[in-house]
């Protein structure tokens, strides 16, 4: 600890605690190691010094897609309770091991997969890596803790539906799939999280977390050769058990249009959603995709925010977003309006995606979204946090290092002629499905236009999309 | 939902701002930071950091909504927006086509306090930013049609972050009865009748007002040397002229006398609890103990109030609490999420013992060395990037009045005591300081006749 220190103009003379590596200005992921144990466990070493945090994330290959039907987020409540109650600690006990360190300890499910991530100071090393082992390896489910989770998620979902902003993809989501694979919601809702019980919990928990079915990717201040024999001795002796992978169901987009407007009563603005289904991760195209839709939905200058905030007011903010995942995942439109002009601010989306296929981008416009994404990127790789998420990820889809080391040549290979088959690839047209949450008396019959086929909700009916009665 | 761009007042980046006043224990160590005030008064400070090739540039303005006026609340944060629409060289819509297209993004953010303009680029882009910044700073056009796009911008995010966001909408109703006096009193956002209301010669007031550049401070971290962006400095930002800055608020809270409670009826899923406390300034010696003491009863799964509320009560889903940085007096909002169907007032209860425990008996040695730890991951996790370092660098100069204090800020930490945390607990969490908002669900309870 050095305190009061005099600096002298043009003159530092002080140690960095960020040492300077000096960099070519090309983007190179730092090196790391791979080493699998006997169990079968994957493990990732990423030295990055200077912070003295070390971070681990935990991938396990099993999301919310294996949820049995009718009790969605089953995948997501078992990683939650991880923390809650272990063979040697309480979930009090836990909650205070891990606050005293100043370290954290977080678990979720997505659809493809579950993480754990814990956090920690290197000084508190061993506590970390016993807490996040512990956790992992010896959850005990608790009834109580069952009990406390599941109230608590009940009220989430409800909370959620208070503000329209954290629905929208799960309404969207629902009924882009219709119910199916990614349209299911991880988090659960009303009804499903009702029928969740700690047996099925527990049958979860012993079917999917296995070393063999788990990625563990470690970044951050430490040494890897100890690093390893420290993981070996706490992770190496986790008995090795079959695993069946669950199959997430392959959905083609969506044919025609269809159109769920959500209920708000109370609403003042509209909240929309628009496209289709689009990518997997690793489609070979992925690179362009990015280029393009960051011209069209992606940046604050993108076609869609030149028109629909620049030079129209209409809304705070509009994006369009690729989410590609082990299967086909959604493409949409995303944004927002007042109630009067719903109908404008969607015509003038519809436009830009017209426009987008008649005119297709200009190279200017490919050479700014190359710069940015270039300029961009370097901060998304600065964390040991980052890494151990990056490389984790990049493992689980069979993507390698040259996601990011060549991304800069594969930026530049991209050309317009490209761009042009990119966009009429994956950028829908005829085929869109629109999910808007929004005022019903005020906007219901502007917006039939889009859509012969339309379904209605409203937003305290129990459930997402479909109604829970339907499935 | 997926992100959002923002120019923004949201609280989701005041909270940004706030960790890193709050977040200097012991241990921390220093980082180089070379300072420079350049003729005109602006204040440059600057770190090196070559880890990646880029930059983030943060202008701290010290204008914020405290300098409005009623009848044009907002004004700052909508000249915010306006600082992206247009100048001499860089016309309407160029900066951000030219700051893009050469690998820069930016964005903004305006608090009670202060509003600041935030690049991140590459290296290869510093140049340019200087010029844009620069010619923004003194030539800023006011184009009647931009602000009319603008002004419809500004009333969306509005619509967003209050009418339909029932946290963003008690928050705004909590302020404007915690004070009555001061201007921390309207949102930084403005009424809505407010924003309907600007004219160009109220930007131009606001502009000429808040914008010298001796109102404001510069700071760079990145992949640069201190010489080449004193170097920088003196071609572009040192030769635009200094006038007198905003005239001192000097409206002072008067004293609460009791407590205030005020109810918003409103179509929701769920209730909401906020509760106020007049705390002081950003730069009394008493924000590191409120701040301890904010740890210990907020922070974790282990803290006080979780513990009660959440785990053994059962009566919430969440329980936290805020404190922005601030120049005058301010108040520390305690925010509890009651589960659906539960009285807002069943939360209070818990949470008012919760506070009584505290001041009957100090806390445990273990809870303080927990608050300390914590502090020091917070630190870390606020300047392990060349932004985080930005914004925590420039947010301790404006409100501690010196980089350097987030250096002291460690000794500061250290030196709190259990009796210390008790004794803010005492002097500010008290009954007579509180204001108490909570928002009742119509479905549940109608509006009273």
């Amino acid at each position: 600890m050095s305190m009061s220190k005099k600096f002298n103009l043009f003159l530092t003379i002080l140690v960095l605690i960020f040492p300077a590596v000096l960099s070519a200005q090309s983007i190179h992921i730092p090196p790391h190691e791979k080493v699998v144990f006997k169990n079968g466990l994957t493990v990732l070493l990423l030295e990055k010094r200077g912070v003295p945090i070390v971070d681990f994330v935990a991938l396990v290959k099993t999301g919310s897609a294996a949820d049995p039907q009718g009790e969605e987020g089953l995948a997501s409540i078992t990683a939650q309770l991880l923390r809650k109650g272990t063979q040697k600690r309480t979930a009090q006990q836990f909650a205070a091991d891990s606050d005293f360190t100043g370290g954290s300890f977080e678990a979720d499910a997505g659809a493809d997969f579950s993480t754990a991530a814990g956090e920690f100071l290197n000084k508190d090393l061993a506590r970390g890596l016993d807490l996040f082992s512990d956790a992992l390896m010896h959850p005990i489910f608790p009834q109580a803790e069952v009990d406390k989770l599941l109230a608590q998620s009940l009220d989430g979902v409800r909370a959620a539906k208070d503000d329209p902003r954290s629905v929208l993809g799960t309404y969207y989501d629902g009924y882009l799939f219709n119910g199916y694979g990614y349209g299911r919601t991880a988090d659960g809702d009303e009804i499903s999280l009702t029928r969740i019980h700690r047996d099925a919990i527990v049958k979860f928990y012993e079917s999917y977390y296995a070393p063999g079915n788990m990625i563990l990717s470690v970044a951050g201040d430490f040494q890897a050769a100890d690093m390893k024999k420290k993981l070996e001795e706490v992770f190496g002796q986790w008995p090795s058990k079959p695993v069946t992978p669950v199959k997430i169901p392959v959905l083609p987009p969506a044919k025609g249009k269809k159109l769920l407007l959500i209920d708000k009563p109370d609403a003042t603005q509209t909240y929309f959603a628009i496209g289709n289904v689009a990518t997997a991760a690793g489609d070979p195209d992925r690179v362009a995709i990015r280029m393009v839709n960051s011209v069209f939905g992606g940046q604050f200058t993108s076609l869609l925010n030149e028109a629909l905030r620049v030079e129209s007011g209409l809304t705070y903010g509009v994006v369009s977003a690729f989410d590609p995942r082990k299967a086909p995942g959604p493409f949409g439109i995303y944004s927002y309006t007042k109630n009067e002009s719903t109908v404008q601010a969607i015509d003038m989306a519809l436009q830009v995606l017209e426009k987008l296929h008649k005119q297709g981008i200009t190279a200017e416009q490919l050479a700014s979204a190359k710069s940015y994404i270039k300029g961009q990127f370097p901060p998304a790789i600065e964390t040991s946090k980052q890494l151990a998420q990056i490389i984790v990820t990049n493992e689980f889809y069979g993507l390698d290092d040259r996601e990011i080391n060549d991304l800069e040549a594969r930026l530049d290979a991209v050309t317009p002629a490209i761009a042009a088959q990119v966009i009429q690839k994956h950028f829908p047209t005829d085929n869109l499905v629109f999910t808007l949450i929004g005022k019903s008396s005020e906007i219901s019959a502007g917006v039939q236009k889009y859509a012969e086929k339309r379904d209605a909700r409203v937003i305290n009916d129990p459930g997402f999309w479909p109604p829970p009665a339907q499935k | 939902m997926k992100k959002i761009w923002l120019r923004t007042a949201t609280l989701a980046m005041v909270c940004v701002a706030y960790l890193g006043c709050v977040a200097t224990p012991a241990h921390a160590q220093e980082f180089p930071v070379t300072e420079r005030t350049l003729k005109n008064g602006m204040k440059v400070l600057v770190q090196s950091d070559h880890s990646i090739p880029n930059v983030a540039l943060y202008i701290f303005y010290r204008i914020g909504s405290r300098n409005e006026r009623p009848g044009t609340t907002g004004l700052s944060h909508f000249f915010e927006h306006m600082m992206f629409n247009g100048a001499k060289k860089y016309g309407p819509g160029e900066l951000d086509k030219v700051m893009e297209a050469n690998g820069g993004s930016n964005n903004a953010y305006t608090t009670q306090n202060v509003t600041v303009y935030q690049d991140w680029f590459p290296r290869s882009a510093m140049p340019l930013i200087f010029d844009i910044e620069a010619d923004r700073i003194q030539n800023l056009n006011f184009d009647p049609q931009k602000i009319e796009s603008e002004r419809q911008v500004v009333a969306s995010e509005r619509r967003s972050s209050v009418d339909n966001d029932n946290g963003g909408l008690l928050d705004e109703q909590l302020w404007a009865t915690a004070f009555i006096a001061h201007p921390y009193q309207w949102p930084v956002l403005g009424w809505m009748s407010d924003i309907e209301h600007w004219t160009i010669d109220d930007l131009k007031h606001h502009f000429a007002m808040g914008y010298s550049p001796s109102n404001a401070t510069m700071v760079v971290v990145g992949d640069v040397t201190p010489e080449e962006i004193f170097q920088l400095c003196e071609k572009t930002i040192e030769p635009i002229p200094s006038h007198a800055p905003p005239p001192p608020v000097t409206t002072v809270e008067p004293p609460q006398l009791g407590e205030r409670r005020l109810v918003v009826h409103k179509p929701a899923e769920l209730p909401l609890l906020m509760i106020a406390y007049h705390v002081p300034q950003s730069d009394n010696p008493d924000f590191y103990a409120t701040n301890i003491l904010r740890t210990i009863l907020f922070q974790g799964e282990s803290s006080r109030m979780y513990q009660r509320l959440v785990d053994k009560d059962q009566i919430a889903l969440d329980v936290s609490s805020s404190l922005e940085p601030a120049f005058d007096p301010t108040i520390a909002i305690i925010v509890a999420q009651p589960k659906q169907g539960v009285d807002p007032e069943k939360c209070e209860k818990a949470i008012y013992e919760e506070l009584e425990r505290v001041k009957l008996s100090t806390i445990t040695d273990q809870e303080l060395e927990k608050a300390k730890n914590i502090r020091l991951m917070e630190f870390y996790q606020q300047v392990r990037t060349i932004n985080g370092r930005a914004n925590t660098i420039g947010t301790y100069e404006v409100f501690d009045g010196d980089y350097k204090k987030l250096f002291d800020a460690a000794k500061n930490y250290a030196a709190v005591t259990k009796e210390d945390v008790q004794r803010v607990a005492k002097a500010y969490f008290a009954g007579n300081n509180r204001t108490v908002a909570s928002l009742l669900p119509e479905n549940e309870e109608k509006a009273k006749p």
